[in-house]
């Protein structure tokens, strides 16, 4: 679907982005993540056609990426805005017709948004009588409204509440299961891991990963275990030996506990099960893999304290 | 291009939604009528009663101007020479308001000088022209011809006076008719700047409100500034269309009901009008009606409102875009809605000289100044206009089209370089815009 392909630009001499390439595949929705600063914003800027790379080429569906394919586009970019004066109509028209809708077209899916999330009554509200929430809606609702098979939102979760991030992490959802294409940059890692299908990290200009949550959790994982279970923590202590370490624990009540357990030398997870049964009351036992949080974390804090 | 158009009309909307351009639309006309108005009422009230001497060496006249006696202007003959400087100091001639000069060849050349201590209104001008030219009729017909006088005024030739201020025999701000062009180029200015200062603001309001990334995700930044340009550009055009149709609504009202007695030759001396009525032909009674106010006959005979309005719409549109495209880029560089004052006033210098260099223009049309003004891109809009109404010498027209082409090919360098400018400095926030990005930004 979209190539981008060893992607440079710098302004002035502060380097923004260096020899960047990555896939995004069609039907995939493609988190882009990093830190503040890293030169996500410029990629996507530059993939929109806002900007001209230095160096570099991206193509759309094997086309170099031209105006043109800006109307198969949805962006919604992180500093987002709205006329305050213009009618949520309005705004759904001049928008919609910029991305090569009729009137008719537009006002057509407009209902049809408008119903689904249910706020026909805000037609014809001005802008400046909306919440910032609300605001955000309509901006959903105008990214999406021309149906394009790429769709870059950058930051899309900022300023909705839990009840309506989920009402969008939903769309998106279905939006993926209609074949259509999402890019998604987002600081909210748990909705990243849980619509995800691949991610790229960048950092300090440079692409650092890129892969599927499952492969990067696979890579990263510790080769630690959680242990759920009944009975007394000292008996739980006690049957383990030096092969085993324990690096986290949680109380779940007077007598429940759930206890993170790190295999030393070549111990496996067969190992500890066999030394625990019988000591204690296991109700469960599974892999940790690290969070799209922790890995985040882990590629980036080293090289900041470095600096 | 559709898309340029679809940001043009949404920025049109806006503005004729607007309060302040519903204000404009009404206060504006009615200031400039309101001065319409002072100017007619100011030029009705010049000197009434005139004392002119004549100065008549070879004695051409022979001591005689007028059958009939005119109340408002008393001749006095004089048969020897008198130099300006001499009428202009002398004590004696202290009592005479001008001086009309009839040289010793007026009858062949046709030329004849008028230095008046204060400037004559047009009714007056009209009036000393009018008795001299009959009298030298009558010398004419008597002494070189067979004609009668009514055969020869078929044939004649008018003669040439020209009116100049005894104090300052060179200047020639007396052209009256420069005065429209420098109105129209005031007209020019004034739009250019109050939309110019429109498209400013609106594009440091939608880059502090973020919604410029929005659009720049569906046009290129070249088609979101000429949008915003033709769509203010428009709007401007609308409120000059509203003035012009008020101004003109005004004027009539005016003439046919504030002025009557300016315009309308019955309403002048009844018994003088008589007594003048009794010797004129129909096309003299043409000519005395035609004696009012200089501003009304100004206003309502002697612009060419169809042709400098062509011109005017001509240079307004391509001036407009001239200025409106470097207004855009200042918009376009600021980092916050406050910032970028400092290069707004580089530009409003600029305005202000343009007008400045109209006047200068109307002052000394034949100067080498006036004529680099003229092909400035900067400075054209206002001097044209000037030019335009002065009058173009036979065989210069090409410099109007000359200056036309200049500002065009001008216009459309400066919206490229504004482009480059705005497409680099859009998407800054935060800074303090400094020349050096400009340059830096037009480079890119």
């Amino acid at each position: 679907m979209l190539e981008i392909q060893n992607i440079s630009k710098s302004f002035n001499q502060k380097i923004a982005l260096d020899d960047v390439s990555m896939t995004i595949n069609k039907g995939e929705i493609f988190g882009m993540l990093g830190p503040n600063g890293a030169g996500k914003t410029t990629l996507i800027r530059i993939i929109n056609k806002i900007i001209v790379p230095n160096k570099g080429v991206i193509r759309f569906n094997g086309d170099i990426m031209s105006q043109k394919h800006l109307s198969n586009i949805g962006y919604l970019p992180e500093e987002r805005g709205l006329y305050k004066n213009m009618t949520v109509e309005s705004h759904a028209l001049f928008l919609g017709q910029l991305r090569g809708l009729t009137k008719a077209d537009v006002k057509q899916k407009l209902d049809y948004w408008l119903e689904k999330f249910k706020i026909q009554n805000w037609r014809d509200k001005r802008i400046e009588e909306l919440s910032k929430g609300m605001a955000q809606k309509v901006q959903f609702i105008c990214t999406i409204l021309h149906e394009p098979s790429l769709l870059i939102l950058d930051e899309p979760f900022s300023g909705f509440d839990p009840i309506n991030i989920e009402l969008i992490k939903q769309e998106l959802i279905e939006m993926k299961a209609k074949g259509k294409t999402i890019i998604l940059s987002s600081h909210n890692m748990e909705s990243v891991e849980a619509i995800c299908d691949r991610v790229v990290l960048i950092h300090e200009s440079k692409k650092i990963i890129e892969g599927t949550i499952s492969t990067l959790q696979e890579e990263r994982k510790k080769n630690e275990y959680a242990i759920k279970f009944r009975g007394s923590m000292i008996a739980f202590v006690n049957a383990l030996w030096t092969g085993f370490e324990i690096v986290d624990k949680e109380i779940l009540g007077d007598d429940k506990f759930i206890v993170r357990v790190k295999m030393r030398g070549d111990n496996k997870f067969d190992d500890l099960l066999k030394v625990l049964i019988g000591q204690i009351n296991m109700e469960a036992a599974w892999e940790v893999l690290p969070s799209m949080q922790e890995i985040f974390i882990d590629l980036v804090q080293p090289k900041e304290i470095s600096e | 291009m559709k898309n340029s158009w679809i940001i043009a009309l949404r920025e049109l909307k806006e503005r004729l939604g607007a309060r302040s351009f519903i204000v404009m639309s009404v206060v504006g006309p009615l200031i400039i009528l309101c001065l319409i108005y002072l100017l007619f009422a100011m030029g009705g009230q010049s000197k009434q009663h005139w004392n002119v001497l004549i100065a008549d060496p070879a004695n051409i006249m022979e001591g005689k101007i007028a059958s009939s006696k005119d109340a408002s202007i008393d001749y006095s003959f004089a048969d020897g020479y008198i130099e300006t400087k001499e009428f202009e100091k002398a004590k004696i001639y202290q009592k005479f308001d001008a001086i009309l000069e009839i040289n010793e060849k007026i009858l062949s050349n046709k030329t004849a000088f008028v230095f008046f201590r204060e400037k004559p209104s047009m009714r007056m001008q009209t009036r000393i022209q009018y008795q001299m030219e009959r009298r030298l009729e009558e010398v004419l017909v008597g002494q070189f011809t067979r004609f009668s006088i009514s055969e020869f005024r078929k044939i004649k030739q008018p003669i040439n006076v020209s009116f100049k201020n005894v104090y300052d025999p060179n200047d020639e701000s007396s052209n009256i008719d420069g005065w429209v062009g420098l109105f129209y180029g005031t007209i020019i200015f004034i739009f250019i700047f109050l939309f110019g200062m429109t498209i400013l603001r609106s594009i440091s309001r939608e880059k502090s409100n973020r919604i410029v990334e929005v659009l720049l995700g569906c046009v290129s930044p070249k088609q979101l500034m000429l949008g915003k340009i033709v769509g203010i550009g428009i709007a401007a055009f609308c409120q000059f269309l509203i003035w012009a149709t008020l101004i003109g609504l005004g004027l009539f009202f005016m003439r046919e009901n504030l002025f009557p007695d300016l315009y309308d030759a019955s309403n002048m001396n009844t018994q003088q009008l008589t007594q003048e009525m009794l010797n004129q032909s129909s096309q003299e009674q043409m000519f005395t009606a035609r004696e009012y106010n200089e501003f009304v006959q100004l206003v309502y005979e002697r612009i060419n409102f169809l042709g400098m309005t062509t011109y005017f719409f001509l240079f307004f549109i391509i001036g407009y875009f001239f200025y409106g495209s470097l207004f855009a880029a200042i918009g376009a560089s600021t980092g916050s809605e406050s910032d970028g004052q400092q290069f707004v006033l580089p530009l409003i210098f600029m305005l202000f000289f343009a007008l400045y260099s109209g006047y200068f223009t109307l002052n000394n049309p034949e100067s080498s100044m006036a004529t680099v003004f003229h092909f400035l891109p900067f400075t054209s809009p206002v001097v044209v206009m000037v030019k335009l109404s002065q009058g173009y010498k036979i065989g210069h027209a090409y410099e109007l089209f000359l200056s036309l082409f200049i500002l065009l090919i001008s216009s459309l360098a400066v919206l490229n370089l504004a482009g480059r400018i705005y497409s680099n400095g859009i998407l800054q926030f935060g800074h303090r815009v400094r020349l050096k990005h400009l340059f830096r930004w037009m480079k890119n």
